[in-house]
């Protein structure tokens, strides 16, 4: 008989962390009370955050392990979520945590995007799959928000907003995956000036469910007569039951789930294959109304932002819980004895946090998850100035530096996020040992989650062109240039201190490799030799993110350092600051002098994996 | 109904920064605080008696809480307005500065003032667990009392049946408000209250409720006054001395015992009962 999963939450996070990042290192405080933030202060943001997290503890937290066993499963016809999901999602909207970034005009608190940072970080990393639904739900609806018509955005956006309906982004078909211009589902005009949807969609994120009255799927589709690839698709809003003006559910929309996937992981979301249209009653209308056809995939665009930094805060949200759940288990297991004992076998045991090859994981996981989260946090404050900036009429160049910075730090932190979010749930599965690898700790789980994060949203490979190809030469390299001109002007300024001055040196080395390696990148674009860019497109979103993820850190250590001294014998910031300069020099000697190494690889130009034939990968 | 809560802030249990002792004193310098688990029951219990459980946005009646504290202590005020409660007041004092005696004779004017159908409190603090300002206020009040309230039901407006935890069982004590009334943890069962305003088929959630984010934001709205400790009582002198603290001795170690004989030996030599 099998050990049965209980419902017991396994879910931590270091809120302390958290608020170092909003108030002593990236200045929050500064936007607070003031518009477009005026209900907001230091009080609000940290009651919002600490009560989200005892909410996700003891609601959704409980039940991440029980959705992972049970899963979803299809009866007659629609998506049945695992036990628990049905009175969380009544909780969580009764909460309120997901209108903490609405706008209130649809009842929202209009918080800065870095505090809805944080409130989403604690509801995916107490359960990933759970947060699926309402993540598609608030996405969906802020593209209604941000394109639909008047009508439109009264009718959706606070059911939506509220949790009364869900919502879904149906991109992926069957042959158009990445190369989303390859839809081929179909929208006709009908007479009453509606559009008949006809296509088979897949992969579609809590595609069905049993949490909502409704689904409002945001579906693209090509008009007839329109052109070929994404220039000639339309964002169309189709509801599983139609609706009516005044909100009232109408008949069913010929919206039918045909299977759902069974995955590697996060498997309380249902992953859906959506057929619309199979009776030839699937009724959708424009997002926008009849003037916004063809203009789907800019209107996807625009939310990309959103959905990309959601995904690369996913990854340290579940890898953070895995590294906080490793540390817990290295203190309390006792394993071996002291290296310094080595020949007694009579010698005690000792926890495993005092062997050194456990600190080094420990403190891998520590650097990388506190850096990506501050990179995350950063972005989010360059966001939160733009806001701040556009309410009170502020300088259009000084937005356009911060909005350049937002897009430059996208494709990081999306692809950086999620493939180091995998790896260090995999590292602290190893800091376990076989416990680890069992299900009666949270890890392996964390693991398989983790592992979509880095394929969805676009590939990191997308990530990595987008950065290369769009994010380089954006604003005629305005934006890289000031990226690397800030880190130039922080290491010109700490290069001389007295612990972390060696680290802040390397730092600039690593901006000058970087540098170089944009530069060549550019002459590979000007010379033809377009081959090595999607070859060399990954180290270089690698290398890009090592610089920026060790900026923050060795920024965030200069700040700890200096609070260190004089605070009160006794008081837990001691070690709180002295983490922060562990980890920030971690990094800096032990993973940013790869980014030269990387520069060094990228020099080589290899081409080898062009060059095989397809006959030589193997002889099966 | 007006309920007035008294509440404090504790030093949290689960801190990592264990409690020192030094010069006689307890040094709380970089002690977290949390509110005190029992006054929090006794703040679901008030807002659970003035509202209907089906419908809890609207409030029926007057939920008042009162720290004494320095001002940081507001903290914990406003996660309780947070969670509904009505209006909050603070005394300004420090820790050191109040005993339960103090503390009785100071809400007994802050009673008065505030004019409270009942007194709703933690049956103790997880810190000092004296577990005697309940008794002492209404002693002080003349008003009937009834402590560890483990089930609350309200007949009438001015009636409570209250079931208190006792050795062995549990004792039900039918008290005429103005009353005072201390409650333990099982009054936030699911249903642990039993109001006039909610039908008697509602369970609430088990604990205490979340506060929600639009209270969260809305809490800073509320009333929340401050009030001198002396205004409410003059005479400030403290009838529990403190003349020194020390930690608990630290454990020996054990020792390793080879044979039942030797286990024998020790039992009737060092530990002497045998």
């Amino acid at each position: 008989m099998s050990k049965p999963i209980s419902a017991i939450n396994r879910y931590k996070a270091d809120l302390r962390e958290l608020f170092f990042l909003a108030f002593e290192q990236f200045g929050l405080t500064e936007l607070l009370g003031k518009a477009p933030f005026d209900a907001w202060g230091e009080e609000e943001v940290r009651q919002s955050v600490s009560e989200c997290y005892r909410w996700v503890r003891e609601v959704s937290g409980p039940l991440n392990a029980i959705g992972d066993a049970e899963g979803c499963r299809i009866e007659g016809g629609a998506v049945l979520t695992p036990k628990g999901f049905k009175d969380a999602w009544k909780k969580l909207y009764e909460a309120g945590w997901k209108s903490i970034g609405v706008s209130p005009e649809f009842g929202g608190a209009g918080a800065p995007k870095c505090v809805v940072l944080f409130i989403e970080e604690l509801l995916c990393g107490a359960n990933t799959a759970f947060t699926m639904y309402s993540g598609l739900t608030y996405g969906a609806s802020e593209v209604i928000e941000s394109f639909g018509t008047e009508e439109q955005k009264h009718l959706y956006c606070p059911r939506m907003f509220g949790g009364q309906w869900g919502g879904t982004m149906c991109l992926t078909e069957p042959s158009a995956g990445s190369d989303v211009g390859a839809a081929r589902t179909s929208a006709t005009l009908n007479p009453d000036g509606t559009y008949s949807i006809k296509g088979t969609k897949i992969y579609i994120s809590a595609g069905d469910h049993d949490l909502a009255e409704n689904i409002v799927h945001l579906v693209l589709a090509r008009v007839e007569g329109a052109p070929a690839g994404t220039k000639g698709l339309t964002l169309f809003i189709v509801p599983k039951v139609r609706t009516n003006k005044d909100g009232t559910l109408g008949t069913a929309n010929d919206v039918t789930v045909g299977s759902i996937e069974h995955k590697m992981g996060i498997n309380g979301s249902a992953t859906c294959v959506l057929n619309f249209g199979e009776n030839g009653a699937c009724i959708g209308v424009p997002v926008g109304g009849d003037t916004k056809l063809n203009q789907g995939m800019s209107q996807m665009f625009k939310m990309m932002n959103g959905a990309r930094i959601a995904v690369g805060m996913q990854g340290y949200s579940v890898a953070s819980s895995a590294y906080l759940n490793a540390l817990e288990y290295a203190k309390e297991r006792k394993q071996g004895a002291s290296i310094t004992h080595w020949k007694d076998a009579t010698a005690p045991r000792v926890s495993i946090i005092e062997h050194a090859d456990v600190r080094r994981m420990l403190l891998d996981m520590k650097s990388r998850v506190e850096g990506i989260r501050a990179l995350a946090v950063k972005l989010a404050r360059h966001q939160d100035t733009v806001d701040a900036l556009t309410a009170t009429g502020g300088d259009d160049k000084v937005i356009a530096y911060h909005q350049g910075q937002v897009d430059l730090l996208v494709p990081l932190v999306k692809a950086y996020g999620s493939d180091q979010g995998f790896r260090v749930c995999e590292t602290a599965i190893q800091t376990y040992g076989g416990a680890g690898y069992t299900r009666d700790y949270p890890v392996e789980q964390y693991c398989r989650d983790a592992k979509i994060f880095s394929i969805y949203e676009g590939t990191n490979h997308i990530q990595a062109m987008d950065l290369v190809g769009r994010k380089l030469g954006q604003a005629g390299g305005a934006n890289l240039q000031a990226f690397l001109g800030d880190v130039g002007k922080f290491v010109a300024k700490n290069s001389e201190h007295p612990a972390l001055g060696a680290a802040v040196k390397s730092l600039g080395e690593a901006a000058q490799a970087t540098f170089a390696a944009s530069m060549k990148l550019l002459m590979w674009f000007q010379s033809g030799n377009l081959a090595l860019v999607p070859l060399t497109a990954n180290r270089f979103l690698e290398m890009m993110s090592e610089l920026a993820v060790a900026w923050v850190l060795l920024d965030g250590a200069v700040i700890a350092d200096a609070k260190k001294t004089g605070l009160a014998e006794g008081s837990p910031d001691i070690a709180f600051y002295a983490g922060k300069v562990h980890a920030a020099l971690f990094f800096a000697r032990n993973v940013l002098p790869g980014v030269e190494h990387k520069a060094k690889l990228m020099d080589l130009e290899d081409k080898t994996p062009l060059d095989i034939p397809d006959a030589a990968f193997a002889t099966v | 109904m007006k309920i007035l809560v008294p509440l404090k802030r504790v030093s949290d249990p689960d801190n990592a920064n264990k409690i020192k002792v030094g010069a006689g004193k307890v040094e709380t310098t970089g002690l977290e605080w949390k509110p005190n688990p029992f006054d929090e029951y006794a703040v679901e219990t008030a807002l659970r008696l003035t509202e209907n459980g089906t419908n809890a946005k609207a409030r029926l009646g007057e939920v008042t809480v009162v720290t004494f504290g320095p001002k940081e202590t507001e903290t914990t005020l406003r996660a309780a307005l947070a969670t509904g409660a009505d209006k909050a007041i603070r005394v300004d004092t420090t820790d050191d500065a109040i005993d339960g005696d103090l503390l009785a004779r100071a809400l007994k004017a802050l009673v008065e003032r505030e004019k409270p159908d009942l007194v709703l409190l933690g049956k103790q603090q997880v810190d000092g667990d004296a577990n005697q300002v309940a008794q002492l206020l209404a002693e002080y009040l003349g008003w009937p009392q009834a402590t560890f309230a483990g089930q609350i039901t309200s007949e009438a407006d001015k009636a409570l049946l209250v079931s208190r935890e006792v050795d062995g069982g549990s004792i039900k004590l039918r008290v005429t408000l103005p009353a005072v009334v201390s409650v333990d943890l099982r009054i936030v069962n699911a249903v642990g209250v039993t109001s006039m305003h909610t039908p008697p088929t509602h369970k609430y959630s088990d604990g205490v409720r979340f506060a929600a984010l639009m209270a969260i934001m809305a809490a800073k709205k509320k009333s929340l006054t401050e009030v001198k400790l002396t205004d409410l009582s003059p005479d400030t002198a403290l009838k529990i001395k403190y003349t020194g603290f020390d930690l608990p001795p630290a454990r020996k170690a054990g020792v390793k015992i080879k044979t039942v004989a030797e286990l024998v030996q020790k039992l009737k030599t060092e530990a002497k009962v045998l």
